[in-house]
């Protein structure tokens, strides 16, 4: 059966997997299918898999491996897709309060204006249905969702902001995204949440002159259980006896770690309106599946 | 109490290592030394692993006193070397006395130089590194009047002819110049820039001051310089690899180095190559870049080459640091061979 995927070279060190499928969702899950198995076969060299809706991006060490190998490794998962997608876990529902427009959404106007829409009318779309989470990207694991059903797409700024609020909910193109920290983004911005996004647990900025990171309660009251196993470490390792050593490395030893976020793809977001008088009941509480304090949907 | 550094300048330092391997899938990039070459062979001149943490000192003179007797390498871009004053080289290991003034000054040519330390350094880690995160605001930058702790101790050196040892291991030195050229193998979406894609392997552009260690911005010298997408249409999110080149605007190209966000929506005309990315981390603001296209093949054959003299010099430390009874800091020093009475 063809797959309709198409391996290319991206430079000396990665691989880039396209899925040609007509169907959006299908070419997902044949991409994070993939990845899953270049996970699970802990080829030697290969140090980051990056999923994302319709496209994998494999990294290597190009001294401990070789393309050919990697090629072929992809091939024989995408032999092995025919047995069925891999069972994906339940997809779990997030719910998000923002606050749209005004100082909290600077480009709320114009996207409405690119779109022949009002303002409103943006809203009631960007709120109206729930959100897959396709990919975890840039920056720092944000979750990368299927846009709302704009009448057609979002152009990006002509020029990046330098500096993006923590929080600010931005689409482009066909896409939505949450930006979990300050960082650039050529995105425009509808609004923002109150909600932390990133579970950096103990991991606090560290200050010059600090030895060790701050400590912090890991998680939130109310989170489910299962987002952190005690079993998994902690993202913050205490200072370390020995330096873990880049080469040899155990085969696929780096890619078993714990993600710094609550949601994975498949799940959903769903986007909810609130005043900016609402914001400080929110503010600084952990994005959790379920739990959104009190947001009533409309 | 741990023996230490204490820094008396700080400049531009950070405790880096070679990044964060692993975390692409949950979206965090790589980060680590944007000079990995240097930052390599900094650590095996003084017998430490690869990817133990050392100091990314940028373009500001940096200098510190250790508490004990430490030996040290310096790397990376052209720099003085002093030591009590003393000039000393840089690319082989220094034995420093405690209490002696170590002095990095005069960065030049390059941007970035690695001073690593016989049993490596103490830094908070996330993630298995503890290579600085811009966006998380994790990592640790030097301030001055620093004490940084050292996590090994340097057993007596005795040396039977000088009594204090010098050394010629002879590490491979990149060459550092006003102007570079950076190999660059044909992007994914290289046909997306029609007949324009050639003007990148033409023309010379210029490291503009919005460079860092996420990517690097560049100007053509004149109109046309810069190649332009003639593809049109929507470009979904996706993985871009470190060393992708692209065209973001329209008089600017975008190197992306190890700090990069690993999606972009952007299309890749050319990726750096891995010795490539290891020169361009030493571009400074103003000077000239030129591309020459490369093979995948060549790319990895030279990268491999430059892998396997680093390979060569530690079996070289290795034999000169065994003579001198110089342990392995991996090891504890209780293992060691007891000296010859």
């Amino acid at each position: 059966m063809d797959h309709g995927i198409l391996i290319a070279d991206c430079g000396d060190s990665a691989v880039v997997v396209r899925a040609t499928a007509a169907d959006a969702d299908r070419a997902w899950q044949v991409v994070h299918a993939l990845a899953d198995a270049v996970e699970a076969a802990r080829l030697d060299g290969v140090y980051g898999i990056v999923p994302a809706y319709d496209s994998l991006l494999v990294e290597f060490d190009c001294s401990d491996t070789d393309h050919d190998t990697v090629h072929r490794a992809l091939r024989a998962a995408i032999e092995r897709l025919d047995d069925g997608p891999a069972a994906r876990p339940s997809p779990r529902r997030f719910t998000v309060p923002v606050v749209y427009g005004g100082e909290y959404g600077p480009d709320l106007p114009v996207v409405a204006e690119q779109l022949g829409l009002t303002e409103r009318e943006v809203v009631e779309l960007h709120t109206a249905r729930d959100l897959t989470v396709r990919c975890l990207g840039a920056p720092a694991g944000a979750p990368m969702m299927d846009g709302p059903a704009f009448p057609r797409p979002v152009p990006r700024l002509a020029s990046p902001r330098v500096s993006v609020p923590p929080g600010s909910v931005a689409v482009a193109g066909r896409q939505a995204v949450i930006c979990p920290m300050r960082s650039p983004g050529g995105w425009p911005l509808l609004g923002r949440t109150p909600l932390r996004v990133l579970d950096l647990g103990p991991v606090r900025p560290i200050l010059p002159g600090s030895a060790t990171p701050g400590t912090a309660p890991r998680g939130v009251a109310g989170a489910p259980a299962g987002n952190h196993p005690a079993d998994t470490p902690a993202p913050c390792d205490a200072p370390h006896q020995t330096p873990r050593p880049i080469r040899p490395r155990p085969a696929g030893q780096a890619l078993d770690a714990e993600p710094l976020t609550a949601y994975r793809p498949g799940d959903t977001f769903r986007f909810v309106a609130i005043a900016p008088e609402q914001w400080d009941a929110y503010d600084g509480t952990m994005l959790a599946a379920g739990a959104a304090g009190a947001v009533a949907h409309g | 109490m741990a023996d230490t550094f204490t820094v008396h300048r700080a400049g531009l330092t950070a405790v880096q290592d070679l990044g964060r391997l692993g975390r692409s899938r949950y979206g965090l990039p790589v980060n680590g030394a944007l000079d990995q070459y240097s930052a390599r062979v900094a650590n095996v001149l003084t017998g430490n692993d690869e990817g133990a943490p050392l100091l990314e000192i940028t373009a500001l003179d940096f200098a510190c006193t250790p508490s004990t007797d430490v030996l040290v390498a310096l790397t990376g871009a052209p720099a003085d070397l002093t030591v009590g004053g003393i000039p000393r080289p840089r690319w082989e290991p220094v034995l420093v006395p405690a209490g002696e003034t170590i002095r990095v000054t005069g960065i030049r040519l390059g941007v970035r130089a690695y001073l690593a330390v016989h049993g490596s350094v103490e830094s908070p880690f996330l993630l298995g590194s503890c290579a600085p995160d811009t966006i998380l605001g994790f990592g640790r930058s030097l301030r001055d009047g620093d004490e940084l702790a050292l996590r090994a101790q340097l057993p007596q050196i005795d040396h039977p002819v000088f009594g204090i040892p010098l050394f010629r291991l002879h590490a491979a030195v990149p060459r550092f110049a006003a102007s570079w050229t950076v190999d660059v193998t044909d992007g994914p979406d290289l046909a997306e820039f029609g007949d324009s894609a050639d003007r990148l392997l033409r023309s010379e552009f210029t490291v503009t001051p919005q460079s860092n260690h996420i990517g690097l911005r560049m100007r053509g010298g004149k109109p046309g310089d810069v190649p332009r997408r003639v593809a049109t249409g929507e470009v979904l999110s996706r993985g871009v690899p470190v060393g992708a080149v692209e065209v973001p605007a329209g008089d600017e190209l975008l190197v992306l180095h190890r700090g990069r966000g690993v999606t972009a929506g952007y299309p890749v005309l050319a990726v750096v190559t891995s010795t490539g990315l290891s020169a361009l981390g030493q571009a400074r603001p103003g000077q000239f870049v030129r591309f020459r296209r490369r093979t995948v093949a060549e790319a990895v054959a030279a990268y491999r080459l430059q892998r396997s003299g680093i390979d060569a010099l530690r079996a070289r430390v290795r034999t000169v640091f065994d003579a001198l009874r110089i342990p392995d800091p991996a090891l504890p020093l209780s293992s060691l061979p007891r000296p010859r009475k």
